[in-house]
């Protein structure tokens, strides 16, 4: 079904033509290769891969979203976004950052799934609103249903972009009033990768359209289906202010002295502990910080439902079920305060009720001890 | 000098073995300190001081503590799991899933004399009464539901295959964020169960006068004579 | 007779937006833009802890991140009652000014450049004439003859590949691109160079907000500690890249943007007057220097200005409910009262969808009905438009020296007089113009908060009214600011502690919206009019207005024949 115009040039053909030497080109893949955490042996590959592959290309579909994605997407430092745009993949849909508008941009997301049908990479940023037909996004006067169905079909595979294209986000958060509904629960039977957080970190994106240009293959994932070279660590277990929460020393309220001497942010509200990211790790902007680093708590924008999971500021999640302001330890609480009185309650009835019994229970023992 | 009711007659039966008592006060001990450390973990003290964070490992120990007292519980629930089946007959599972119709109406007739206190009469069992024994089922899911969560929860602080069996709660949970607010709830539980449990035992020794409290010390109960001859009459047929 | 055409996606903005407009003589005879995506964040918001809201909220945009957060803390704040500690202040101008540039920069190369710039042109560009060029507009560095006939062979390559990826199908060739090859293939370098440069200076927000897109806010301050003898706060380290990063910002902005744009202008002075539209402008104000509450003391001042009259600026508040109000008459939705035509402030806004539209998929919208998920917001009545020309054009008409130099020296270059300024154009000049100011008073904060800091003053955060019990039963709150596309604001009313409406007002909703009850259009479909359409089937011009306005919504593009049938002949799959 493919039909590939002329051969294309591949990435070693490529560097060598842009002057670069062999040399070069295996420092190059020896740097993705550290990046990637792979021995010497995974080091060749990458560079096999390199030498063999042209530009994979990639349809990146926009749904419910605030683009975040893409910007953070822009914001990758290595590679650097210019080049996977002009060496790495060729991305021949984006309402971002596309030259064409309208028809013409129809065209070429319908060219490339004709012309690659099964080869190209499906990416999905954003939920898909499936109530009222999907009248809640609608483009080029199709539902966002009706556009991802068309376009999964021809994909090799899917990234979900996000955590609205992951997890609904934010839209999906109570009472999700326009369905939001995540890629994962309308697409089947396609290989899919989660990349949630809101956004996901730059480099991150680019680490797993990197993978899967270089191996050919998807990364591994977790049991959610995320890559586990990124996720499969809560950023709790990778912070540096780790120590302190080990010690016990804790922020207690925003910029208090404890918050300027950088203790651990558990108690206003930090979520590190339940939350799966590289953020401890890889940080942002090209290493820049990360939130904690920057003073504030992590509220956990690559888990599930975590707007629900809330308040931002406090380090018991609601429980479900309850109302939106109530947590285990007010419920808890408030039943434990209840039983205290059901006891007495009952401590004063049974000697009420039963006082003939006890009456005589205690006769019984006080007669006896007068007989001795 | 005068005598109010004819004096009982006391037989004295051996109903927890060594092993059920054990298991027991080790259960409160760990439950008390998982609980309490649980507690901790959840809402840590204001702790305000100029310490060098090298130099503490407050929480730390807090958190080691839950975690040895973890594995006890497991494991103590494990081994009681094991004795309802090798154990004696008030040791025996059957005395705590209801599988007869006998019961059910067992159950009735204490939630009768002693939730709604119906006047002057007592239920004398035994072992556990059927509603009591029907609650510890209801607590060893309890158990089971804490165990799981909590090697779900620390499944990623750990790199023992052991605790990395539970890689898959976080999943029905909604990820750590539901499995670590159940697990907290569930503590809450433990809590109320302790109130009631504790003060059914002394509401059963003041009303009955049969050493209910002391029975979990040497194993002994202290039964009437026309109960006992009753549940032999029971046992023998 | 006329050619009904619709453009659906609009690519090159933020979100999901609609045109359609009819074609008559090639000149655009009336025009309708239309939102199609919604996501309710206003009921999501109900019921939920008002601390929180800068970070649902900050999810409205990706792009414009930031700015959203910062009118929800503005707002919160203004409800409970709390002053931020000057500190934070500085600290917020100084992660304003960083959006504000990146915004506009990654505007100007990335969403709006192709509107002007062939790609494919470059490639027959001299790269020894093109240095020459490059070097009499600015003393950037990187503009060898080497250095551009590298570039052009990479591109060559690029476009030999058969694999166009983001330039597929662009509308290269169209006449209407007038700039010669070489400054073309300076506008291909300098897109490539913005592209690696705007993920420099968002670093910024990472600093102080911990990552970008959608770096933290608090309410009361800012998260960032200072701590000048510790390892994690905001130290000497710290501050050093940030200045570092404000220095890298100005300068190219200074040697890269604003050559650029001032070399591109000449070519395209015909857009001078075309695309002006309402001719009615509004600024919020923001950027201040002596605390939030005084007004006066705003970098950006505040202002209305109606019918292009630069002599008479009105003062706008948006605490009166006479002033700023929503109307859904052409909407879909519904508010309580039924009254179809009447206007409600945002403290008493609604936000319950009604969709009458016509089932996907669909050819066209019923324009003559309701046609788009955006309401229609208007000052006093009137139809504005709010961003960086409406900015620029309140401080220069209220006589403010910094304003005063930077337009009337770009006016004299250009030799256009000040009414040139009405128009796509100028849209697209007031954009630059602006940042070189940002781009001045992002290095002045700094110093600002330098000083602060050697006086002893550390406070980041005002956190006396952070516990909700301290908090009146209810209250309500609005937090303004100039988001880099115009003027934005938050109504909050909190009771019991929790959120009880949240209403927001964003600068695309003022320009982009559907008709008032009176049929008076906002300022996109008032800008398309009488825009020259060279062919319908490439509407190039279309693309220019809308995106001069920087659009931040989600949008697609069609073309469609008078009777609404599909001319492009182009299968859309
Ligand atoms: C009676 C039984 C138990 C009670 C009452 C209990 C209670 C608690 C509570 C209240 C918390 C704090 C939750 C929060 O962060 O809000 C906690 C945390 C935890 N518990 Fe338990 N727990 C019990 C048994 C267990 C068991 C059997 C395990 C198995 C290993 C376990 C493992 C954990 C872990 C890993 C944490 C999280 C600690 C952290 O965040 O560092 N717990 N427990
Ligand atoms: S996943 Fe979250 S962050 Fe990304 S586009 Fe959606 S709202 Fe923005
Ligand atoms: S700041 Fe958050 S992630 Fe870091 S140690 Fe404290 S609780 Fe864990």
């Amino acid at each position: 079904m493919t039909t590939k115009p002329t051969r294309r040039p591949t990435y070693y053909e490529e560097i060598r033509q842009k002057g670069y030497s062999r040399r070069d080109f295996m420092k190059f893949c020896s740097i993705i290769g550290a990046y990637m955490g792979l021995e010497a042996t995974g080091v060749a590959q990458v560079a096999n891969a390199l030498q063999k592959t042209s530009r994979v290309p990639v349809i990146w579909l926009h749904f419910q979203e605030c683009t975040c994605c893409s910007e953070s997407f822009i914001r990758s430092s290595h590679p650097i976004v210019a080049d996977i745009l002009l060496d790495k993949i060729s991305l021949d849909y984006t309402e971002t950052l596309m030259a064409a508008s309208g028809h013409q941009a129809e065209a070429a997301k319908a060219k490339t799934m004709k012309d690659y049908h099964g080869e190209y990479i499906l990416c999905v940023e954003g939920s898909v609103p499936t109530k009222d037909d999907g009248v809640y996004c609608c483009i080029g006067g199709k539902s966002a249903i009706q556009v991802l169905e068309e376009a999964a079909e021809g994909a090799k595979a899917i990234i979900a972009w996000g955590s609205c294209a992951c997890n609904g986000c934010v839209q999906a958060a109570h009472p999700n009033p326009t369905t939001a509904t995540p890629i994962h629960k309308l697409v089947h039977g396609k290989p899919l990768i989660k990349v949630p957080g809101c956004p996901p970190i730059g480099e991150v994106m680019a680490g797993v359209i990197i993978h899967m240009i270089t191996f050919g293959r998807l990364p591994e994932l977790d049991r959610v289906g995320r890559p586990k070279a990124f996720y499969s660590k809560r950023v709790h277990d990778t912070c540096y202010r780790r120590p302190f929460y080990d010690a016990g020393l804790f922020v207690e309220t925003f910029d208090d002295e404890n918050a300027q001497k950088g203790y651990c942010l558990y108690k206003v509200g930090c979520k590190g502990p339940m939350t799966y990211n590289a953020c401890g790790v890889t940080k942002w902007n090209g290493g820049t910080s990360y939130p904690i680093q920057s003073g504030h708590g992590c509220f956990g924008c690559s888990e599930e439902n975590f707007w629900d999971n809330g308040p931002i500021y406090r380090q018991m999640a609601n429980f479900p079920g309850f109302g939106i302001e109530s947590n285990a330890d007010e419920i808890g609480m408030v039943a434990a305060g209840a039983t205290a009185v059901g006891i007495a309650a009952h401590a004063i009835a049974t000697n009420l009720r039963k006082n003939k019994l006890i009456n005589n229970v205690i006769a019984e023992g006080k007669d006896a001890e007068k007989e001795l | 000098m005068a005598t109010h009711t004819a004096t009982h007659k006391l037989r004295r039966v051996f109903v927890w073995e060594l092993p059920v008592r054990f298991y027991h006060w080790l259960n409160a001990l760990v439950i008390v300190a998982l609980c309490a450390t649980g507690y901790l973990i959840g809402s840590p003290p204001a702790f305000l001081s100029n310490a060098e964070a090298s130099d503490q490992y407050l929480f730390g120990w807090i958190r080691f503590i839950h975690f040895v007292a973890a594995y006890l519980f497991f494991f103590n629930f494990l081994f009681r799991l094991y004795w309802g089946f090798v154990g004696n007959k008030y040791a025996d599972w059957k005395n705590f899933i209801p599988t007869n119709r006998k019961f059910w109406s067992e159950m009735w007739e204490v939630i009768k004399i002693d939730i709604f206190l119906q006047k002057d009469k007592e239920h004398l069992s035994v072992g556990h009464n059927a509603l009591a024994g029907f609650i510890y089922f209801l607590t060893f899911l309890a158990f089971l539901v804490q165990c799981i969560t909590g090697f779900g929860l620390y499944a990623s602080m750990s790199d023992w295959w052991f605790a990395d069996m539970f890689v898959w709660v976080g999943g029905i949970f909604g990820g750590d964020f539901g499995l670590r607010n159940w697990h907290h709830a569930a503590m809450w539980f433990f809590i109320i169960f302790a109130m009631v449990h504790v003060y059914l035992v002394f509401y059963h020794d003041y009303v009955e006068g049969r050493g209910e409290i002391s029975s979990m010390g040497g194993g002994w109960k202290f039964i009437e004579e026309e109960v006992f001859d009753k549940e032999k009459k029971k046992a023998t047929h | 007779m006329g050619q009904r055409i619709v453009v659906d996606p609009v690519t090159r903005i933020e979100g999901h937006l609609r045109i359609e407009a009819e074609i008559n003589n090639g000149k655009i005879t009336d025009a309708y833009s239309a939102g199609t995506m919604v996501r309710l964040l206003e009921e999501i918001l109900k019921g939920r802890d008002p601390r929180d809201a800068w970070a649902f909220v900050g999810r409205v945009c990706g792009v414009c991140t930031s700015v959203h957060s910062l009118a929800s803390c503005r707002a919160v704040e203004d409800a409970i009652g709390v002053t931020i500690p000057p500190n934070a202040e500085l600290v917020r101008n100084i992660m304003y000014c960083a959006q504000q540039m990146h915004d506009h920069v990654v505007h100007f190369y990335h969403l709006h450049a192709l509107d002007w710039v062939d790609v494919v042109s470059a490639l027959k560009a001299d790269p020894k004439k093109t240095s020459e060029i490059a070097q009499s507009i600015s003393n950037w560095p990187k503009s060898s003859p080497g250095y551009f006939s590298d570039l052009q062979k990479r591109l060559t390559k690029f476009v030999e590949s058969g694999q166009l990826g983001i330039f597929a199908n662009g509308y290269w060739g169209h006449p209407a691109y007038k700039l010669p090859p070489e400054v073309n293939l300076i506008g291909v370098a300098h897109y490539l160079e913005a592209l690696e440069w705007q993920k420099e200076v968002v670093k910024i927000h990472a600093i102080f907000g911990g990552k970008n897109p959608h770096p933290n806010f608090l309410v009361g301050g800012m998260a960032c500690a200072i701590g000048l003898d510790d390892v994690s706060g905001i130290n000497a380290e710290r501050l050093a890249y940030v200045h570092q990063l404000l220095q890298d910002a100005k300068e190219f902005i200074e040697q890269v943007y604003i050559p650029d744009l001032l070399a591109v202008a000449p070519y395209y002075l015909d857009w001078g007057a075309i695309g002006g539209g309402l001719g009615s402008y509004m600024s919020y104000g923001d950027l201040p220097t002596n605390g939030f509450a005084d007004k006066s003391s705003m970098k950006f001042p505040a202002g209305v200005i109606l019918n292009k009259d630069l002599s008479n600026i009105m003062e706008v508040d948006v605490r009166d409910d006479s002033e700023v109000q929503e109307f859904i008459h052409r909407s879909w939705y519904e508010y309580e009262g039924g009254d179809e035509k009447a206007g409600l402030h945002p403290w008493k806004g609604e936000s319950k969808i009604k969709y009458t539209g016509p089932k996907p998929p669909y050819d066209h919208l019923n324009v003559e009905e309701r046609y788009s998920f955006l309401k229609t917001p208007r000052w006093k009545g009137n139809a504005v438009e709010v961003g960086p020309l409406a900015r620029v054009l309140i401080g220069y008409a209220r006589g403010r020296e910094d304003f005063k130099e930077v337009v009337d020296s770009t006016l004299a270059k250009l030799k256009v007089p000040v009414t040139a300024l009405f128009s796509t154009l100028g849209r697209t000049a007031a954009r630059g113009l602006e940042s070189i100011l940002v781009a001045q008073w992002g290095l002045e904060f700094y110093d600002q908060l330098i000083n602060n800091l050697k006086n002893g003053d550390t406070r980041m955060a005002n956190m006396e009214m952070f516990n909700p019990a301290k908090w009146d039963k209810t209250c309500q709150g609005v937090g303004y600011s100039e988001a880099p596309r115009g003027a934005l604001a938050h109504w909050i009313v909190i009771e019991d502690q929790k959120i009880k409406n949240y209403q927001l007002v964003v600068p695309t909703t003022w320009n982009a919206s559907p008709r008032d009850p009176n049929g008076k259009q906002s300022a996109y479909e008032a800008a398309l009019m009488d825009t020259p359409v060279h062919d319908p089937e490439q509407p190039l011009e279309i693309l220019r207005t809308i995106h001069s306005f920087d659009p931040c919504l989600a949008c697609s593009v069609h073309v469609y024949d008078e009777e609404g049938k599909h001319i492009s002949k182009v299968k859309v799959v």
